[in-house]
This record gives C-alpha cells, sequence and structure tokens, in this order.
C-alpha cells in the first residue's frame, strides 16, 4: 500500500502562538483515498491541511517537529514549489483565491508557473474545461462569477497539474446547497479519477459516499478515527456532542419547508408591522444589472426571519434595500405602516455584514459601542454596559476589536446596532464557516435579540441555522418569476 | 536625454537573462522538460487582448514619463500639453468618466494655480494656488497609473515584466498589488455602507466635514482586510507555484506594435522639448 501522506509525531506552534496548534499527530493516508478532517474551530484541522501541502513550514513559520511525508516529499526540506505539481489546493474564501482577472488565465496560471510550453496548456485547459463544465465561463471575468463558480474554478485550476493529491480547506463554507451538490459531484468524480483527497471540513453532510475515512481533531490531537461505515452510523447526537455539524440534513429541510409554509399562510393583520414591502422591485444598473419583484412582505417585532434561495437569487440586493443602501426599483418599503424613504431606511436598519471587519472601527470594544454616541452622559455609559452584560462581552470592554474572534466581532457589531437604537437587525451569513458549538450560540444571539423586541433577518444557507432557530422562512427562489431579467 | 531612454532598451542591454538558481530535482518530483522558450511563443490564433490598450510596457513608460515631468519640474505648457496626451489611451481604452474626472480636476486645478492672490487682495489664496500646483504636478502620475493598473491583467504584466528580465522577487510583489486594486474599491464600498448604516460620516460632505477621522474610519478596516486578503492570496499563489524557480512560460501574447511606438515618441517630443529649453 502506498501513502500519499504520511506524518510521524508532527507537531507544530504558530509564531507568536502560546499553545501548540497540533500536537503528535501520526497519520498515513492510502493512495486514492479521501479523508475527512473534522472538529471544532480552532482544534487543528486547517493547520494540518497546511503541513500536508507544505505551507507549514514554508509559508507559515512556527516551531515544527516530527516527520511529515508528502507524495514522498520532505516537506520540511522541499520547496514548495517542488510540491505543486503534486498537490493541488483549494480554500474557503472563494473571492481571495484567484489570481487572474480572466477564468482561462486562472486555468493556465499553475501551468505557466510550471513551464509547460503553451500548446499544452491549451491542451490542458481544454480537457479540464470539459470535465468541470466551465467551457462558457472560460472567458468571463471571475470577479462577476458567484461563489460557486468561484469555487468550481479554483477547483479546476488546482487539477490543471493533475496532481496525486488535492487538499480542500473548508471548500463549501460560502456555498450554497446547489453549489455544494456540484461540488461533491466534482470531488466524487475526481477521486474516482484516483486522487487522493484530503478535505477539512465542517459542514459534513455533502461528503457522505465520498469520504472513506473521519478523522475528529479536538485541540491539535487526532481524538478519534472512524470508517466511513462507522461513522455515519453514529447517532446525530454522538456527532453533536463532538460539536460537529449534522450528517443529515433531510430532517432540518423537512423543518424548513414546514416553516416557509407557515410563514406563507400566516396573515396577521393585528399590529403594525415594523417593515414592511409593498408591489416592491428591486434591482441595480450596470453590467450586472438586474431588477426582480420581490412578493409582499411583513416584518414584525419579535420574528427571526431566515431569508433563503441560491446565490443570485436577490437576497443581498434585498437586504439592501430594505436597510436603504439602495433604492428600490420601484414599488415601496413601510417602516410602521408609513412609506419610508432609503435615509429613513438606512437609520432604523442595521446590517452584520458577513465580513464583520469592515464595520468596526474604534480601539477598544466600549469605544466601539459609544462611537457617535455623547461619551459624557451617563444614560449613555449605562445603556452600553448594559448592552455589554447582555451580549457577554464586559470581559472584552478594553480589547481591540480586531483582536477578539470572528463571534466576538459579531457581537460587538451587534452591539452598535443595539447602541444606536435600532430596531431591524440583519445578518448576512452569519454562520459560515462556523463549527455546531458557535452556530448555535449565534442562534441563540438571534433569540435573545427577538426577545428585546428587535425584528431579526437572517440571511443564510445554513439549513441547519434556519430550522432550529428562525420563527419565519422566506425563499426568495421560490418567489422567483418571470419577471427577473438580465439586462 | 539618457535619462529618458524606453525602458525596455535599458533593461535588454544592460542585463543578461536572469538563469534560474540550480534547482535540485527530487525524485518522484515530474519534471516538465518542454521547450520552455520564455514569453515570447507566439501561437495563433488565441488569446487576443479584447480591450485596445497599449502593451504594457509602454504604459509603464508613460507611467515613467509622468514621473521624469515632476522631476525635471516641467513648465505648464508641457504638463498642458502631456496631460491631454495622457488622456488619449484612457479614452480608447473606453474610461469614459474616469478621464473626464481626471480632465476636470486637472482644469480646476491649474486654474487655481494661474490666480494671482496679491492682485485680488486675499493673501490667504496663495496657500490654495501653492497647493493646486503641487498637486497638479502629481496628477499625470496618476493619470498614467491608473491607466497601467486599471486596463493591464495581472497575467500580461506577468509577461512584460518577465520580458523586460525583472527579477521575481520584484515582479511577484507587483503582480499582488495589481491583483489587490479591484479588492481595494469594492472593500470601499462595504465600509461606505458600514458607515452610513452606523451614522459616520454619511452623505455627500461627510467624509469632507471630518476628513481626518473620517480617513481613520476607512483606512483601519480597509488596512485590517487588506493583511488578510494579501496571506490568502499569497498562499494562493504559493501552492500555484509563482514561486517556482524554473523558467515561466505564458499563454498571453504582447507584443510592441507600431502604436506603442508612437505613443513612446509621441510623450517624448514634449518632454525632450521642454529640458532643452524650447518650451518655455
Amino acid at each position: 500500500m502506498t501513502a500519499d501522506v504520511y506524518s510521524n509525531n508532527v507537531s507544530f506552534t504558530y509564531e507568536h502562538a502560546d499553545e501548540p496548534a497540533l500536537i503528535d499527530i501520526t497519520l498515513s493516508i492510502a493512495s486514492g483515498q479521501c479523508i475527512v478532517l473534522c472538529g471544532a474551530s480552532g482544534c487543528g484541522k486547517t493547520t494540518y491541511s497546511r503541513i500536508v501541502n507544505g505551507l507549514i513550514p514554508q509559508f507559515f513559520h512556527g516551531e515544527c517537529s516530527g516527520a511529515q511525508r508528502t507524495c514522498g516529499l520532505d516537506t520540511a526540506i522541499e520547496p514548495i514549489d517542488g510540491l505543486t505539481p503534486l498537490v493541488g489546493s483549494v480554500f474557503q474564501n472563494p473571492k481571495t483565491q484567484y489570481f487572474n482577472a480572466k477564468v482561462i488565465d486562472e486555468l493556465s496560471f499553475p501551468a505557466e508557473n510550471m513551464g509547460l510550453p503553451p500548446e499544452a496548456i491549451n491542451k490542458r485547459i481544454a480537457k479540464t474545461a470539459r470535465r468541470f463544465s466551465i467551457e462558457p465561463l472560460l472567458n468571463r471575468s471571475i470577479f462577476h462569477l458567484s461563489g460557486g463558480q468561484k469555487q468550481r474554478i479554483a477547483l479546476a485550476a488546482a487539477t490543471m497539474l493533475s496532481p496525486r493529491l488535492l487538499v480542500l480547506d473548508e471548500p463549501t463554507s460560502n456555498l450554497d446547497a446547489v453549489a455544494i451538490e456540484k461540488m461533491r459531484e466534482l470531488v466524487a468524480q475526481l477521486k474516482a479519477a484516483g486522487m487522493t483527497i484530503v478535505v477539512a471540513e465542517h459542514r459534513l453532510a455533502w461528503l457522505n459516499g465520498i469520504a472513506d475515512r473521519y478523522l475528529v481533531f479536538d485541540n491539535g490531537r487526532i481524538a478519534h478515527e472512524y470508517e466511513a461505515a462507522e461513522f455515519l452510523a453514529l447517532s446525530p447526537g454522538c456527532i453533536g456532542a463532538m460539536g460537529l455539524r449534522a450528517l443529515d440534513l433531510q430532517p432540518y429541510r423537512q423543518r424548513i419547508a414546514q416553516l416557509e409554509s407557515q410563514t406563507a399562510s400566516s396573515f396577521s393583520e393585528s399590529p403594525t408591522p415594523l417593515l414592511s414591502t409593498r408591489n416592491l422591485s428591486i434591482g441595480y444598473r450596470g453590467r450586472d444589472g438586474f431588477t426582480r419583484t420581490i412578493p409582499d412582505l411583513d416584518f414584525h417585532a419579535g420574528q427571526i426571519i431566515g431569508l433563503m434561495g441560491h446565490n443570485g437569487c436577490g437576497k443581498t440586493t434585498l437586504v439592501r434595500t430594505l436597510t436603504g443602501l439602495i433604492k428600490p426599483a420601484s414599488g415601496t418599503v413601510l417602516l410602521n405602516g408609513k412609506p419610508a424613504k432609503p435615509r429613513e431606511l438606512t437609520r432604523a436598519g442595521f446590517l452584520v455584514m458577513q465580513d464583520v471587519n469592515y464595520q468596526l472601527f474604534s480601539d477598544s470594544v466600549r469605544e466601539e459601542l459609544l462611537l457617535g454616541l455623547d461619551e459624557s452622559d451617563p444614560a449613555n455609559t449605562k445603556h452600553c454596559n448594559q448592552v455589554l452584560e447582555d451580549l457577554d462581552l464586559t470581559r472584552f470592554a478594553d480589547r481591540h476589536p480586531m483582536s477578539l474572534s470572528g463571534g466576538q466581532k459579531q457581537r460587538v457589531a451587534i452591539g452598535s446596532a443595539l447602541m444606536c437604537g435600532k430596531d431591524l437587525i440583519i445578518l448576512d451569513e452569519p454562520t459560515s464557516g462556523l463549527d455546531r458549538y458557535h452556530m448555535e450560540h449565534v442562534g441563540e444571539l438571534l433569540r435573545q435579540l427577538a426577545a428585546q423586541g428587535k425584528t431579526v433577518l437572517v440571511v443564510t444557507h445554513d439549513e441547519e441555522l434556519a430550522a432550529g432557530w428562525c420563527t419565519d422562512i422566506i425563499n426568495l427562489e421560490h418567489n422567483e418569476d418571470a419577471s427577473k431579467t438580465n439586462s | 536625454m539618457r535619462s529618458s531612454l524606453p525602458v525596455e532598451h535599458t533593461a535588454s542591454t544592460t542585463l543578461t537573462p536572469i538563469q534560474p538558481p540550480v534547482v535540485s530535482m527530487t525524485p518522484g518530483a515530474p519534471t516538465y522538460s518542454g521547450t520552455a522558450d520564455d514569453c515570447s511563443t507566439e501561437q495563433p490564433g488565441h488569446h487576443i487582448r479584447a480591450v485596445r490598450t497599449l502593451d504594457p510596457r509602454t504604459k509603464l513608460f508613460l507611467l515613467l514619463t509622468a514621473n521624469l515631468m515632476l522631476f525635471f519640474h516641467v513648465t505648464v505648457t508641457t504638463q498642458i500639453i502631456l496631460v491631454t496626451i495622457f488622456l488619449i489611451p484612457l479614452v480608447v481604452a473606453g474610461r469614459w468618466k474616469l478621464t473626464l474626472n481626471f480632465a476636470l480636476t486637472y482644469a480646476v486645478l491649474t486654474g487655481l494655480g494661474f490666480l494671482d492672490p496679491d492682485a485680488l487682495g486675499v493673501p490667504w489664496l496663495h496657500v490654495i494656488s501653492a497647493l493646486a500646483v503641487g498637486c497638479t504636478m502629481m496628477l499625470p502620475c496618476f493619470i498614467t497609473g491608473a491607466y497601467a493598473f486599471t486596463t493591464t491583467s495581472p497575467s500580461e504584466f506577468i509577461c512584460a515584466m518577465r520580458r523586460m528580465h525583472v527579477p521575481e522577487s520584484v515582479v511577484i510583489p507587483c503582480v499582488v498589488v495589481i491583483r489587490f486594486f479591484p479588492t481595494i474599491a469594492e472593500d470601499y464600498r462595504q465600509i461606505r455602507n458600514a458607515m452610513a448604516l452606523r451614522g459616520i460620516a454619511a452623505g455627500g460632505w461627510g467624509l469632507v466635514r471630518n476628513p481626518a477621522q473620517s480617513l481613520e474610519y476607512i483606512l483601519i478596516p480597509l488596512l485590517m482586510n487588506a493583511t488578510n486578503v494579501a496571506q490568502d492570496l499569497s498562499v494562493a499563489a504559493v501552492t500555484k507555484g509563482l514561486g517556482h524557480t524554473g523558467m515561466h512560460t505564458s499563454r498571453t501574447q504582447i507584443r510592441l506594435r507600431i502604436i506603442d511606438w508612437l505613443a513612446m515618441i509621441v510623450v517624448l517630443i514634449p518632454l525632450v522639448l521642454d529640458i532643452a529649453g524650447v518650451i518655455q
């Protein structure tokens, strides 16, 4: 049996870190196998994937011990470009892993770097494009593709040199269900072609039937190791106890469908909704411009509304329209029953962006919450302390927001919205790339906001979050009609 | 005149092609023994630049000329001539809005520079017209820079720099920077949205009213994000062999055409005439 990945007592501590990220990993992965690395955030699965593809120790520095051989090469001494033709890598963020503007340039990039003659590159491009059905995209700009398409291009580029090993680091964390299904097909196909595949992943359901072995990481060690059959036979409770995401999404999907039909049929006339849309049509002009109509929606205080649908169905545009960041194409948005101008909507609503780093501006958490308010007013300081307490941020009040974890940053952003007295709080993909524990935390937070009388709108692809914590579901994809036009 | 030789000449005459350091090939690593004939491979019918722009090397030459204008303190006449010339390729590339913005800014600033504060009896105008003159001197660099960076794809740039035998340690950071620009524009929009939602410096005049503070609010998230993006991009590039020590090839073709040589000569003439003292 040949092993493509062989680790013996590998330990690693990142530069400037106190705790080791990996401790004594001993493992061998046979050729042609698909291995899933799972576990809670910070458990070491991404770090191990970097050990495998040689980014550690060649790119990420730190203290490394033990022996690591990838495709027969010792990663400690082999320069990383020696591994390029043998190992293809795909990473988490679709937006930041392509280097060229055009799809075709991105595909030829690794081959050009290896010095292949142009005719050979063209042949490989043709072959790869056929395999991944991306021929129509070849001359498009990658900037204008959807997240799912970008990830498909990334996978295609990673296989351009026909590597023996593929390392995928959370490749689906930004994708919708349709794109994940596509990813599943492609990965299955690559495995069938004999490639060894190592996937570090939170979302496990899509790997059923592809994975041969599951490794559960915990605090830098391999806590459990399962053959696929053993792992899939584990009860949902057992999977949950290990902090892992569900293996079977069917019950969650059923629950979502049920919530959606309830939402569609319920018709409460009594209190005035905080926000409602009437004959709304959204869109924007420009190169990728489009418009589409939105069914009349009502958002009440205390509701947690899940906004779902595949990428590109207009979720983000709707959210931007509801917060007044763009003007509606036609129709009206009512705030407390009165037609509202975009400016008023911006004042009433708040959007927690998917990349929360954009919305933190101050040196400390407390200042962040008090930004724009009169700090000398005791009422404000009191309110601020209360918000810090509610969001479990008191311990971090004097820390720099950028030094916090992703979830903590999210809470700071929400805190700033509460300080401004916003009534509508919208979260864009708050659980992408989160493990079960942190996802549940976000869910609790949504519930807490709703209990305070806020209207909460969550844009999400995360079935587990939507099924577990939303009170209503709107799926824009199901309301799509012929009015959607690309101009 | 010596200092304004075309970039390509200096590069090709002074440098022997840089030989890659000896690569120790480990057993197991496949070696690609193809005809690795640098960037100059011509192949029929493939990948012709769709947008009408100049060769990347010509763009760099324009940028160099703009810098020389600053260096030699050219007269206003020369400046006006050259700025007009620099704006032409931008229009040809279809960047109407950008061209118009640059043209208007330049016109206003030049106008301000011509003001005579003493004659008008408002001495504090000196500050403004001095600032305006300073800005007009920088503007040619911005124009040519914007042209070079917004109309060139990273692959063209890599190819151009490799043909000029620029060392890899310069090529890679440059490419990362070029790849970066669109990200910055997108980040800026996101940050402005975030500011609007928080009611910070909102509205058209919001930024102007409190410039230092606004700059801080924009720069901090921008830089924080930039470090993350830079790391991600580098990781992606490194695993795809951007730093590979062997010979690199390119599918993208770049060629200096007659129009490129013409452009270089046309921008050179006013500059030379100015330095020679013909244009006063």
